[in-house]
């Protein structure tokens, strides 16, 4: 029997509704288990129906967001958050002020007529079955995980920093031997270290390591390189802003 | 009363439209941009130069790399720093790279639905399995060159004032040359599918493009003006969207595809000027449908463009080395032309290298103004003489035609 999959995009960049695009051929393996039933961005087909599997992307910014994703939860048997924005709240998350204020200086009046909102991720609204975070997650995770839900299979999760990946590459350590300031380190690995490939230091794009992160002394790794303390704080929260466990 | 186009599909981002109808006329068209405001330049306001491009990059996943560069260029420009035109020429290979991802994404899987009648490409496979596999294959190929230059498909880091992370290897380039060869046939034909569709839309009073063909250091527009965009564009904030509505000298303008092609066909490759004189006169109407054959003329001229690039930086070899930045004082504006048009970041910069100011237009906000007039305009074409369904798809065709970029639009601010 088909499953029927719902894309629901809130307020973001769209790259993690075009990266399930980005799946090119494996994309029509995935229709082979799976029906397309909202998908805005591929699609004209709306059809208000029970979902087997909803994909929210973006991070709740608005009202309607925010309503869009109760609906998605309650119509749907496994909510997947998908993508930094979706897990973690991404950069939206990380401007600092109240809604009012941030509408005054980009606006100009602290009217707030379409119901803004203070950035926060999905996680935080409603409970989600899958998290896979990214900005953009690795493609062939959500493949994976389609996949393996298609299959009555327990997708399987990471839990090791971007450095292990580095090492699987045997890239040259950015941080260690250039000094180039990389949360590698305390950053949740998946995207096979793409940007040291570049032989640039990991933003953190993938959102904080779950568990055995130490920022501490990645934080003091950083000061003794040169950074200022306000500069390596604004790196930590770019993509999971403050209070998460950097 | 008034009819609702709840959420447009088959287009990038959250965006609706309300028809509001008096006295069974259209009266009146409002475009909503209800995508959340995400707050870029308040975001990188006090952020150190060099973090800059990559957070820009996040505005918009389809042209992030047009964001980066524009990024890059703006700060570059503020320090007064020049690179060398082998940087040039890779970071040009890195925008036609996006240019022909997404007007393959726009062509093939948004708008051809509507030529062949389905919902989506998806459904559309099963007949014209062909023309859909066409189109992937040459979204792969500038997803590839996106990923050599900047560092990955989507958001890539690779991108940065003075240079680049890593620079890409002689087989890599040769794959470029080789891989755009062979797709230019496929992309030839495109040009004959969307030359066939019906006018749709406003004509735009005032086309507007930057001064180079994908990026430049001033903008132009059809009546020979030549200036700084905050010198003869106006932004105002509207109570219905995110997003804000500009006017060239009071007037509603246009930018993308079909502005490029004909402010700049002198500018375009053998092939694809070409192609655009056979369909001069047809893109002279200036109906905003017409931008869709403006794109495959494009995609004709990127990977010609690609071809060349790659032969030329094969031929001369290059020293992949990265011209060093000494942060101080600056202002500085990059222009760029992202696929769907005029793409704008404006830095001042203060002595440490922090961002002071930044000011970012995106293409779709330029366009917010005769988006809302085309709507307006086949509405009350329409209106009372078709089925509502066919109505509302017509709508949907013409929004679609400029490739709106939502997401995108959403960040304009003066600080
Ligand atoms: S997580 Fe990143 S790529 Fe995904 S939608 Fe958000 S900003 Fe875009
Ligand atoms: S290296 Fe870091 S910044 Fe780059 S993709 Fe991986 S997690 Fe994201």
């Amino acid at each position: 029997m088909m499953l029927k999959l719902g894309v629901f995009e809130l307020t973001d960049c769209g790259g993690c509704a075009l990266n399930i695009l980005f799946l090119y051929e494996k994309l029509f393996d995935l229709l082979e288990f799976y029906e397309i039933k909202e998908f805005h961005m591929a699609s004209s087909i709306k059809e208000h129906d029970t979902l087997d599997v909803a994909i929210v992307t973006g991070s709740v910014s608005t009202q309607r967001d925010l309503n869009l994703l109760h609906y998605a939860r309650n119509h749907s048997k496994y909510l997947i958050a998908l993508g930094t924005c979706a897990t973690h709240g991404d950069v939206q998350a990380s401007v600092e002020g109240k809604i009012r204020e941030k509408l005054e200086k980009v606006y100009g009046t602290r009217a707030n007529p379409m119901k803004a909102l203070d950035s926060t991720p999905i996680v935080q609204h409603v409970a989600v079955d899958y998290a896979l975070p990214g900005c953009p997650y690795d493609k062939d995770e959500i493949y994976q995980v389609l996949m393996n839900l298609a299959k009555g299979v327990e997708p399987p999760t990471k839990d090791y920093p971007v450095c292990v990946e580095c090492k699987l590459n045997e890239y040259e350590c950015v941080l260690v031997k250039r000094g180039i300031p990389c949360l590698g380190p305390i950053t949740l690995g998946g995207c096979n270290a793409v940007c040291i490939k570049s032989q640039l230091g990991c933003i953190g794009c993938r959102g904080p390591l779950p568990k055995e992160a130490n920022p501490a002394s990645e934080f003091e790794i950083l000061k003794e390189l040169g950074y200022d303390e306000e500069y390596i704080r604004r790196k930590f929260k770019t993509f999971a802003r403050g209070e998460l466990r950097w | 009363m008034s009819i609702e186009i709840e959420a447009f599909t088959r287009v990038e981002g959250n965006g609706g439209a309300e028809i509001i109808i008096e006295n069974g006329e259209v009266k009146d068209v409002k475009v909503k941009i209800f995508e959340g405001p995400r707050f870029f330049e308040l975001l990188t306001l006090g952020r150190h130069y060099w973090d800059v491009p990559d957070l820009e990059a996040r505005i918009c996943a389809i042209c992030y790399l047009s964001h980066s560069v524009a990024s890059v260029l703006g700060i570059e420009r503020a320090f007064g720093v020049e690179v060398p035109e082998e940087i040039m020429l890779l970071r040009e290979l890195g925008l036609l790279g996006e240019l022909i991802e997404s007007h393959a994404l726009h062509l093939y899987l948004l708008v051809a639905p509507d030529l062949f009648g389905y919902a989506d490409a998806i459904r559309m496979a099963s007949k014209h399995g062909e023309i859909v596999k066409e189109g992937l294959t040459i979204k792969a190929f500038g997803n590839y060159i996106r990923e050599v230059i900047g560092g990955r498909e989507i958001h890539g880091i690779n991108v940065k004032p003075g240079g680049f992370g890593r620079y890409p290897t002689i087989e890599e380039l040769e794959r470029m040359e080789m891989q755009s060869e062979a797709l230019l046939k496929l992309a030839r034909r495109a040009v004959g599918i969307f030359a066939n569709q019906e006018y749709l839309g406003a004509k735009a009073e005032h086309y507007v493009a930057v001064n180079g063909y994908l990026y430049g250091d001033e903008l132009i527009a059809d009546d020979g003006e030549h200036f700084d965009y905050f010198k003869c564009i106006e932004e105002k904030t509207l109570p219905y969207s995110f997003a804000k509505q500009s006017r060239y000298k009071g007037e509603v303008f246009m930018v993308g595809a079909l502005p490029r092609v004909i402010l700049k066909y002198e500018m375009l490759t053998p092939m694809a000027r070409h192609l655009y004189e056979e369909y001069k006169e047809k893109l002279a109407q200036g109906y905003v449908s017409l931008n869709n054959l403006a794109q495959a003329i494009e995609l004709v001229y990127a990977l010609e463009r690609t071809k060349e690039i790659a032969r030329a930086l094969l031929d001369k070899g290059f020293e992949g080395e990265n011209v060093p930045i000494e942060p101080k004082e600056g202002e500085g504006i990059g222009y760029v032309e992202a696929p769907r048009g005029v793409l704008v970041h404006h830095y001042r910069i203060d002595e440490k290298g922090n961002i002071a100011y930044s000011n970012i237009i995106t293409p779709t906000a330029f366009n917010h103004a005769i988006m809302e007039l085309s709507l307006y305009e086949e509405a009350k074409k329409r209106y009372g003489s078709s089925d509502e369904m066919t109505f509302l798809q017509k709508l949907e065709e013409t929004v679609r035609a400029f490739d709106p970029c939502i997401s995108c639009s959403v960040h304009v601010v003066r600080l």
